[in-house]
């Protein structure tokens, strides 16, 4: 029994290789009924399939597609010319036994319910050389008789096939395998011959064909030879694992990086770095190598989801009454499992779309001057670390007006928001959940739904979508998807002291702006690149991230994509690209908003990557004004001297009674610290913000110097004043403090008044006001 | 010889019998791990420990509770920290040489728990815990009993309420 089931396995996986195959074979010979090659294929499919399913028992299957080869034999010897109507049934019957491998794979049994007689029926109608009949007629005539006949066979049959399965003795079951076997390979060494026939044939045939055919055609010789001659089926569990282990090896490699450049730095010149650069490097090479080759292990062809596509356009032209005409290229472009199985509804959902909203009718098309002929073209190539599909009609084009004025009619955006509306921006609006142009909802369209459906999943494998389109000439879609998803490549921004990774294929630029290029609209504020309007959010905001530091005169700017919308996010730093893994963080912390997972970098240290689409939500809820905040901070109000913050760092407590006793006379608040990294604590605590700084060169822990240079390197205190107090006045002293950012040399011993002057007229306080 | 082969048969027979019976005296028995947490002692089944260090650097988890502290690695694995005394809403302390990280684990759950210093391993006979008193059952039911020891009682944590996620 068990090896009944690998075989049924077996078949189900071929059966539906076939069917695939098939289904493109019949579009394509629908435009070249003469084609015996297609012909013949056609017919070895099914005759394939009927034949493995009459050996597992499958006997639905086996009726249909036995009809189904008696007419494409009669096609086959020229008894029969395959028109439209004849293609339709064929169509049909192709989808029937879709179905039927379906309920094998998910019962066991082909006794499903799908009803075939009516279509056989009329399959037997037309090898017999009658017209074919519809579905109804054809009902009344025979299905009665039949259905009777059936009845009484089926379950007899039935109950044999069981028992003689189980009489099966092992040694039976085997030479059945054996045989079945040596037919397959008979009939693949068949295929590849009569395919190497027809190659020289082709040309012949191909004259007087369009050029489009000829394209085909080239793919296809393609395939052929690109076909491997071996393959091995592995699971996929197996592949996951295996990627697993290299996303650990990819972690420990940069680990590795990071260790070598810190002993490059410490034993600069020494003979055995040389060495450990050559092991370094070429671990790291052959670790990207076997990353790389791995993925390879997981790619697909893109094919797998563009087959389909073909019968799908000509459905659809159909139905709309349309003349279209898809156009493929790049389906042997790779793509990792996991994304070729998210891909396939957005594409339907896009093609669908295409199909209704952007070709127009044949009678618009010939009022425009154009070809009543509409084309879609679907391509897909790499660019870099993506993938880019190209989704393109030569149809109406949108009108960013009418889409704006839909939108308001149906209450997605307010009129506030059309205003500030780029035509871009409006070709977005097509993505919104019910949003649909469609004056009524059709079998096709006009939900609104699967726009929306596209949003998602692209959105889900951090992808981006591109709009183009020209009134009048078409749209082009573009969407951009990164080719993995378990290893990426991610650029670690710095928010405050804590660090984070943005997926790089999200990046579209980072730049670097003056404050005062951030513009306020509505509340919101909002950044002028180039002729686009950029929300804007600071980074620190999203995540809060606790402010230790201020933002400078200028600040960085990573500008993000996802799906069709755009964000700025002002960051404190930028780090740098790195390759990172991504590692769930449990389940305690699952579903955490903004937070796509973690990673370790180099160091050792956990980063978390941050989720792009989850940004964009939570930046459109932030109610922070830069501007505003900004301006509020600079515009402090100080009334008394007692407004202004002095700090004193010295580790003396004389010293410090001293600077007391002189600065008593301004009458401003002092604050006391003993040590460097006790100053910079308080600093950083931010309760108090200090206008001036008096600092001891000589202290333990952390000393002057290092202080003066550690503040410096906040923006914020770029210009506060630091008043170094020390007694070592020479010069080399005094360049050393000028080089770390001291404002001011204080020598001791000093003037009490001499202090009490300096200080006042470093921290500016009005001499009104001192008393 | 068959006589012998029975007796043989035999007393494996018995041995099958007796040793599920030693395992019962040990069953009864529970181990436990003991540590400080403010002023109380606190102890933990040692089966669902997973490891216990000592504090290495975490990073901070936004949108998360005040008690998330973040996630830290633990040889290649992303796991979260939780701290133990802001959980049981005791004031803060700083990390010293006695503060451990804890890792529990239940099934594919794991966490880290900030604890302020190991006591001891205990054993602990089954008989001699208790369920909590009803009038204090309220308390968030990290609590799975109460052990009588000679010197003084026990709280006895309950694993899975702490892996739980509650926010």
């Amino acid at each position: 029994m068990d090896e009944l089931q690998e075989i049924r396995e077996d078949f189900l996986i071929e059966a539906f290789e076939l069917i695939e195959q098939m289904d493109q074979d019949l579009v394509e010979l629908e435009n070249d009924p003469d084609d015996l090659e297609l012909l013949n294929r056609i017919f070895r499919v099914a005759h394939t399939v009927k034949g493995s399913s009459s050996f597992l028992n499958f006997d639905v299957l086996t009726e249909l597609t036995h009809h189904m080869e008696d007419v494409l034999n009669k096609a086959r010897k020229d008894e029969l010319k395959i028109t439209p109507e004849i293609m339709d049934v064929i169509l049909e019957s192709v989808d029937m036994m879709k179905g039927l491998l379906e309920a094998i794979r998910d019962s066991g049994s082909d006794d499903c319910g799908i009803e075939i007689k009516d279509i056989c029926g009329r399959f037997d109608a037309i090898s017999n050389g009658e017209d074919v009949p519809s579905a109804d007629a054809k009902a009344d005539e025979e299905v009665e008789q039949e259905c009777q006949a059936q009845v009484e066979d089926a379950p007899e049959e039935k109950q044999m096939s069981e028992e003689e399965l189980a009489n099966l003795t092992d040694e039976e079951v085997e030479a059945e395998i054996e045989r079945l076997l040596a037919e397959k390979q008979k009939e693949k060494q068949e295929k590849k011959a009569k395919k190497k026939a027809t190659t020289s044939e082709q040309p012949k045939q191909q004259k007087p064909a369009p050029a489009k055919k000829v394209a085909k055609k080239d793919n296809k010789d393609k395939k052929v030879s690109s076909q491997p001659e071996q393959t091995i089926r592995v699971e996929v569990s197996r592949l996951d694992n295996l990627m697993n282990l290299i996303g650990e090896l990819v972690l420990g490699k940069n680990r590795l990086l990071k260790i070598y450049d810190d002993v490059e730095e410490r034993y600069e010149g020494e003979k055995f770095l040389e060495e450990l650069n050559q092991v370094v490097s070429s671990v790291s090479l052959v670790t990207t190598d076997l990353q790389i080759a791995v993925m390879k292990t997981r790619m697909l062809p893109i094919a797998k989801v563009f087959n389909k596509f073909p019968r799908l356009v000509r459905d659809l032209s159909r139905e709309l009454d349309k003349d279209i005409e898809l156009i493929m290229s790049g389906e042997e472009t790779e793509l990792d499992k996991s994304i070729i199985e998210e891909i396939g509804d957005p594409l339907v959902h896009m093609i669908r779309n295409s199909c209704d909203h952007g070709v127009e009718s044949k009678e618009k098309r010939k009022e425009a001057g154009k070809d009543t002929k509409g084309t879609v073209h679907l391509k897909a190539y790499n660019e870099g670390n993506q993938i880019v599909i190209e989704i393109k009609d030569d149809g109406a084009g949108m009108d960013p007006d009418f889409l704006k004025m839909k939108a308001m009619d149906k209450g997605i955006v307010s009129e506030k928001e059309i205003e500030n509306m780029s035509d871009k921006e409006a070709y977005g609006l097509i993505f919104k959940p019910g949003f649909s142009t469609a004056a009524k909802v059709t079998g096709v369209s006009g939900r609104g739904v699967g726009m929306d459906v596209v949003k998602t999943n692209i959105e889900k494998l951090n992808g981006i979508i591109d709009i183009e389109s020209v009134l009048g000439e078409g749209t082009t879609f573009k969407l951009k998807i990164p080719l993995t998803l378990a290893i990426m490549q991610a650029l670690l921004v710095q928010a405050q002291e804590e660090y984070f990774a943005i997926p790089l294929a999200s990046v579209l630029e980072t730049v670097r702006i003056n404050f005062d290029e951030i513009y306020t609209i509505d509340g919101k504020n909002v950044l002028k690149l180039r002729n686009e309007i950029l929300p804007l959010a600071r980074l620190s905001d999203m995540f809060e991230v606790e402010k230790v530091l201020d933002d400078g005169e200028q600040v960085y700017v990573v500008v993000i994509g996802v799906a069709e919308s755009k964000l700025g996010i002002i960051v404190d730093g930028l780090v740098g690209q790195e390759e990172v893994v991504i590692k769930s963080m449990g389940e305690y912390l699952q579903g955490i908003e903004g937070i796509a997972g973690a990673t370790i970098r180099g160091d050792g240290g956990v980063t978390l990557i941050a989720d792009v689409s989850a940004m964009m939500d939570i930046a459109k809820n932030l109610n922070v004004n830069l501007v505003a905040e900004a301006e509020a901070s600079q515009t402090r109000e100080k009334n008394s001297p007692s407004d202004y913050n002095v700090l004193i760092v010295d580790d003396s407590k004389t010293d410090r009674a001293i600077m007391q006793k002189g600065l008593k006379p301004l009458g401003i608040n002092i604050v006391e610290a003993t040590n460097g990294v006790e100053a910079l604590e308080l600093l950083k605590r931010g309760d108090v913000l200090y206008d001036a700084m008096l600092i001891d060169i000589e202290m333990p822990q952390m000393d002057g110097y290092t202080l003066a240079s550690e503040i410096r390197k906040y923006s914020k205190y770029k210009n506060l004043p630091l008043l170094a107090v020390t007694s070592r006045s020479s010069k080399s002293d005094r360049l050393r403090g000028v080089e770390v950012g001291m404002t001011e040399y204080i020598t001791k011993p000093y003037s009490l008044e001499y202090l009490a002057n300096t200080v006042s007229r470093n921290i500016k306080l009005p001499v009104g006001v001192a008393s | 010889m068959s006589a012998g082969l029975e007796n043989v048969l035999k007393k494996q027979k018995e041995q099958l019998v007796s040793l599920p019976q030693k395992d019962k005296i040990d069953e009864d028995i529970m181990q436990l791990v003991g540590f400080i947490v403010g002023e109380e002692e606190y102890a933990i089944p040692i089966l669902s420990i997973q490891e216990i260090i000592k504090p290495i650097d975490f990073t901070r988890v936004p949108s998360t509770p005040e008690f998330v502290l973040g996630v830290f690695n633990l040889r290649g694995n992303v796991i979260p920290l939780i701290d133990l005394r802001k959980k049981f809403t005791l004031p803060n302390k700083p990390i010293d040489s006695d503060t451990r990280y804890i890792v529990l684990k239940d099934g594919e759950n794991i966490a880290g728990f900030v604890i302020d210093k190991l006591t001891e391993a205990i054993r602990i006979k089954k008989s001699q815990i208790e369920e909590i008193p009803e009038t204090m059952t309220k308390k968030d039911g990290f609590i799975y009993g109460i052990g009588k020891r000679d010197r003084g009682i026990i709280t006895i944590l309950k694993v899975e309420s702490l892996l739980k996620k509650d926010f």
